[in-house]
């Protein structure tokens, strides 16, 4: 099968600290990879260097088989991508946001059925800084989608939302990946993992702890669900024992 | 060029909304202008001088708007773009985030030239103010003086560590530019050792070039501006397309 996402031996420090040490993974066409782990283990720091938004110390990453540094111009205009922190201009309105963003690439969604979509459509003419926690984590999953992306990278995409508007985006998430489409996700939601990942990726302070199927990582131990086996992986229920 | 054009429409509208440089750099020179008219109507310069102390402050006012969109609209912006990690944003785009900064440049020499417009129209049909110099050659001093002031601003921005250090180091440039080097009051007024300190700012130095082209002076009087400007261009520009941080 197609790999829409490869990633070889990738390394990175910080003042001499691995936070990412040596991490290979491939994410095929149509195929949804969580990346999990506690905070700190380097999720965010891998899916940066994967974009090329870090430079990494070693290792190789291709999306669509391009150098997401060398071939920025072409990759990005089928890379749909949502931060962590979403950053936005001051006094700018969502209407205004998503028409830019729209400006920014050759072929894209009308942003309108989107905010329809995320029921953000009431809010086109209200500030970004104005909106809710919740109604500003789905406008940047709109933003994300705009370009119509082949490749999705969405950085703790629910983180924030209530469990209506959880299971929308999942829903949304899911037509994408019948229709093809490629997703890499950071999640601290077990139940959001469960339901979207075909594969997950374990991260433990940087280093792979699990990568496999959900199915997979419960079989490789006595574990009744896969909460406990992802604590066990990234090494949380240490922390749960001591209690 | 559709992305450019968006972007530029998009982050106008954002700028004029918060108004400061709408205050700063199109009001401010306004009034400054009516206030040297109605209190220097028909002073001349100096006793021996063929030009009136209005036609020679004309240049100098022409500054402030460059002044305040350089050394405090600039850094301000670019520094502030890079702690909301808009910049970062737009590294996983098809477009490059040096975009963004060249909308930026462009949004504050527009709000330059607007001002400068203004000016010339205000100064014409209020206070007969008729350039005697060549409009060419005044065109092309506000030119340089312009880049040299925003090369400045984009030093500062770009290797500013956050906005607060930003914010500041604009305060420390542009207000007393702004008070001391002739642009609101007029150098010729200032005791000569204050004279003497206001020449080592650079806006002093585009002042005494924009009043030169203005007057008509011969290029010959005002080379060591011309240098000081170009050598601080090159230098500041330099620096910061080579320091600069994107994060």
């Amino acid at each position: 099968m197609e790999e829409t996402i490869s990633v070889a031996n990738l390394s990175r420090s910080f003042n001499g600290v691995l936070a990412v040490n040596d991490v290979s993974f491939s994410v095929r066409k149509g195929e949804v990879l969580g990346i999990l782990g506690a905070n700190g283990a380097g999720k965010t720091t891998t899916i940066e260097c994967i974009l090329g938004t870090q430079k990494a110390d070693s290792g190789q990453v291709a999306i669509l088989g391009l150098n997401p540094t060398q071939s920025r111009k072409t990759l990005f205009e089928k890379v749909g991508v949502q931060f962590q922190e979403n950053s936005f201009q001051e006094k700018i309105t969502v209407g205004e946001l998503c028409n830019l963003t729209q400006a920014l690439y050759r072929e894209t969604v009308d942003y309108r059925e989107l905010l329809e979509r995320f029921h953000l459509t009431g809010k086109v003419k209200s500030l970004v800084s104005e909106l809710s926690g919740g109604e500003r984590q789905r406008l940047f999953v709109v933003l994300a989608l705009i370009p119509n992306p082949e490749v999705l990278f969405l950085d703790e995409l629910t983180t924030g939302l209530d469990t209506k508007a959880r299971r929308e985006v999942w829903k949304y998430l899911l037509e994408l990946k019948k229709e093809g489409v490629t997703i890499l996700l950071s999640s601290h939601f077990m139940d959001e993992v469960e339901a979207l990942c075909d594969r997950i990726l374990i991260l433990k302070e940087g280093n792979t702890a699990f990568f496999g199927t959900v199915e997979e990582a419960i079989r490789s131990g006595d574990f009744a669900c896969f909460e406990d086996a992802y604590l066990a992986f990234s090494g949380e229920e240490n922390i749960d024992e001591s209690f | 060029m559709r992305a450019f054009r968006k972007m530029f429409t998009t982050e106008l509208k954002l700028s004029i909304r918060g108004m400061d440089m709408v205050i700063f750099s199109i009001i401010m020179p306004v009034v400054v202008l009516v206030i040297l008219g109605v209190v220097f109507k028909d002073k001349a310069a100096s006793d021996n001088a063929d030009y009136s102390f209005f036609e020679q402050s004309f240049g100098a006012v022409c500054a402030i708007a460059i002044c305040a969109g350089g050394v405090m609209g600039l850094p301000l912006v670019v520094s502030d773009y890079r702690s909301k990690k808009i910049l970062k944003r737009y590294k996983v785009t098809p477009i490059r985030p040096i975009m963004i900064l060249s909308v930026q440049i462009l949004i504050y020499a527009l709000y330059a030239v607007t001002s400068l417009v203004s000016l010339l129209i205000l100064a014409s049909l209020a206070f007969d103010y008729q350039m005697r110099g060549s409009i060419i050659a005044f065109l092309g001093s506000y030119l340089l003086v312009m880049i040299s002031m925003f090369s400045i601003g984009m030093l500062v921005g770009g290797l500013a560590k956050n906005v607060k250090t930003a914010g500041l180091m604009a305060s420390i440039l542009y207000f007393p530019m702004l008070v001391f080097s002739g642009a609101t009051l007029p150098y010729e007024l200032m005791p000569r050792p204050m004279q003497i300190a206001s020449d080592f700012m650079p806006l002093t130095q585009g002042i005494k070039l924009l009043k030169a082209s203005s007057l008509g002076h011969s290029v010959s009087n005002v080379l060591s501006p011309i240098i000081i400007l170009m050598l601080l261009a090159i230098l500041c520009s330099g620096i910061s397309i080579k320091y600069f941080k994107w994060e």
